[in-house]
């Protein structure tokens, strides 16, 4: 408990929960369109904007939000043009990575200067940055909240969405656009290329134990902010890297729910056998 | 005679379309009225899917014209009117989605982006959830039930918003003899009771064949009517006028 009259505990730990809180939120419509890798490729785009940023001088936060915005339209555009939609990834997801490193490279304050945002470093933050952090959460959350019908039903089945009149392609787009907000919000508090994981793992465990797509999606938040601050705590106790500690308290989430899914399976398939 | 109205639920006047430089439908004319069954089939890959695709506005036509409720498909708004059964789309949910929500899901083009299903809605959706014999089921993730649970699911899903045009595509694919029959039922009272326009594509239409009024087969691109026997032998006569 003495953790949290820290000033630097207190800050790493709303951003974080905000992060972590909100990220599942989203991912659970971007695994069920099976595009898991979406966050990802973002947060590589992400990684490019904070090397321009360093080169021009600009705030990294400005830098990854223009360049994984323009991402979300260029990625969205590619699709929908035919290209395929892992193949489209690729190229973005390769494309950010290169960039970000010329640029890195290129910039005054070298290489090593744009590290902090690849794997976070929750507890350096300003008060600035938590509340950069929580602005863009606070948006992505009203977005899922104000358009959940529409997102479900295209991330249900987006023909059947499109026939019954929804503007499909905006929604979309939309959808992308969020990922990039979830990523630029994630590069504070566990890194630009472990806040995708934080989107799909605890979807992943959620699955594993809901019976319905919005307990998924509650689950969900629940395990991501647990993990939060669970794997927070542990980092600052253990002396660990924190993103990797929340990420990885999140897979033992997925393993714990597995487990429990596995033993009911086999209680169920056991009384069928019982029954017969 | 059954009561027909004049104007056509779905109807295609002189549509062909292709991918690239290969043609799958030739100069297609077809309106289904209300009231109105309609099997499309014919063999896998024959153009079944592509001729619904663009009457339900998922395709553009390269020439000829497609009109649903009288109005060209690029003017139309009205897609309350429209349901649209999707092969298998459940398959490819991966995440737990229950019955309900799928069928709730079905409402969102209604109600657009802001608006929240009304009392009215849920009484529709407790009624279309009753006839496709979902009840008790409801709650259950629609990725653990049997093909047929999840076809009436989804049919449930495209009727949510009372439409008069109910367009399914490969419905039984997967399905047991007596999902089949359930569904065959829900259709017959769809279309006797409802007044439904129904188009049904499928290259397997056994047991559906004495609910149909017309039975069309498309065969290198254009539409033959077909009188079919339990073994689908089609005989071809002169294409239907619209």
């Amino acid at each position: 408990m003495d953790l949290l009259t820290l000033g630097f505990m207190q800050k790493a730990l709303v951003a974080c929960l905000v992060v972590c809180g909100v990220a599942p939120l989203v991912g659970a419509f971007v695994v069920q369109r099976h595009q898991s890798l979406t966050g990802d490729g973002m947060g590589h785009v992400a990684f490019a904007g904070v090397g321009l940023a360093f080169l021009v001088g600009a705030a990294p936060l400005l830098g990854a939000l223009l360049l994984t915005v323009i991402a979300a339209v260029v990625l969205f555009r590619m699709q929908r043009s035919g290209l395929a939609g892992d193949l489209s990834l690729a190229l973005v997801f390769y494309g950010g990575i290169a960039l970000g490193y010329l640029f890195a490279a290129r910039s005054g304050s070298g290489v090593n200067s744009v590290l902090g945002f690849l794997f976070g470093s929750p507890l350096n933050l300003t008060w600035g940055s938590v509340a950069a952090v929580v602005a863009l959460s606070t948006l992505v959350l009203l977005v899922v909240v104000a358009l959940y019908g529409p997102l479900v039903a295209i991330a249900f089945d987006e023909e059947a969405a499109r026939v019954s009149g929804l503007r499909t392609d905006a929604l979309v787009l939309t959808l992308m656009l969020v990922v990039a907000f979830v990523v630029v919000g994630g590069m504070y508090a566990i890194g630009l290329l472990l806040v995708s994981a934080m989107m799909i793992v605890p979807v992943a465990a959620a699955a594993q134990i809901a019976s319905s797509y919005r307990q998924t999606m509650i689950i969900a938040a629940a395990i991501g902010a647990a993990s939060a601050v669970i794997g927070l705590v542990a980092a600052t106790y253990a002396d660990a890297t924190p993103g990797s500690s929340i990420v990885l308290t999140a897979i033992i989430w997925y393993a714990a729910a597995a487990t429990v899914a596995g033993i009911r399976r086999r209680l169920r398939a056991a009384s069928a056998g019982g029954a017969r | 005679m059954r009561p027909v109205n004049d104007i056509a639920a779905l109807a295609f006047d002189r549509v062909t379309f292709g991918f690239g430089r290969t043609a799958v439908l030739r100069e297609v004319s077809l309106a289904i009225h209300p009231g109105e069954f309609y099997a499309i089939v014919g063999a896998n890959g024959s153009g079944k899917t592509t001729l619904m695709k663009l009457g339900v506005g998922l395709l553009r036509p390269a020439s000829g014209t497609v009109r649903l409720f009288g109005t060209a498909i690029h003017d139309f708004h009205e897609w309350h009117k429209l349901g649209y059964v999707p092969q298998r789309a459940a398959a490819r949910l991966t995440l737990p989605v229950s019955v309900d929500e799928v069928v709730r899901s079905g409402l969102a083009g209604h109600l657009g982006l802001l608006r929240r299903p009304t009392a009215a809605h849920r009484d529709r959706i407790e009624h279309v959830v009753e006839i496709m014999g979902l009840t008790g089921i409801r709650s259950s993730p629609i990725n653990r039930l049997s093909g047929g649970q999840q076809q009436r699911a989804l049919i449930a899903r495209a009727l949510v918003t009372a439409p008069r045009l109910l367009v399914l595509d490969e419905p039984t694919t997967g399905v047991d003899a007596d999902a089949r029959k359930a569904l065959r039922e829900a259709l017959e009272h769809l279309v006797e009771v409802e007044q439904v326009a129904v188009a049904y594509i499928s290259h397997d239409p056994e047991g559906f064949n004495e609910l149909a009024h017309h039975v069309v087969e498309v065969v290198d691109g254009r539409l033959v009517e077909a009188l079919l026997t339990d073994q689908h032998h089609a005989a071809a006569v002169p294409e239907p006028e619209s």
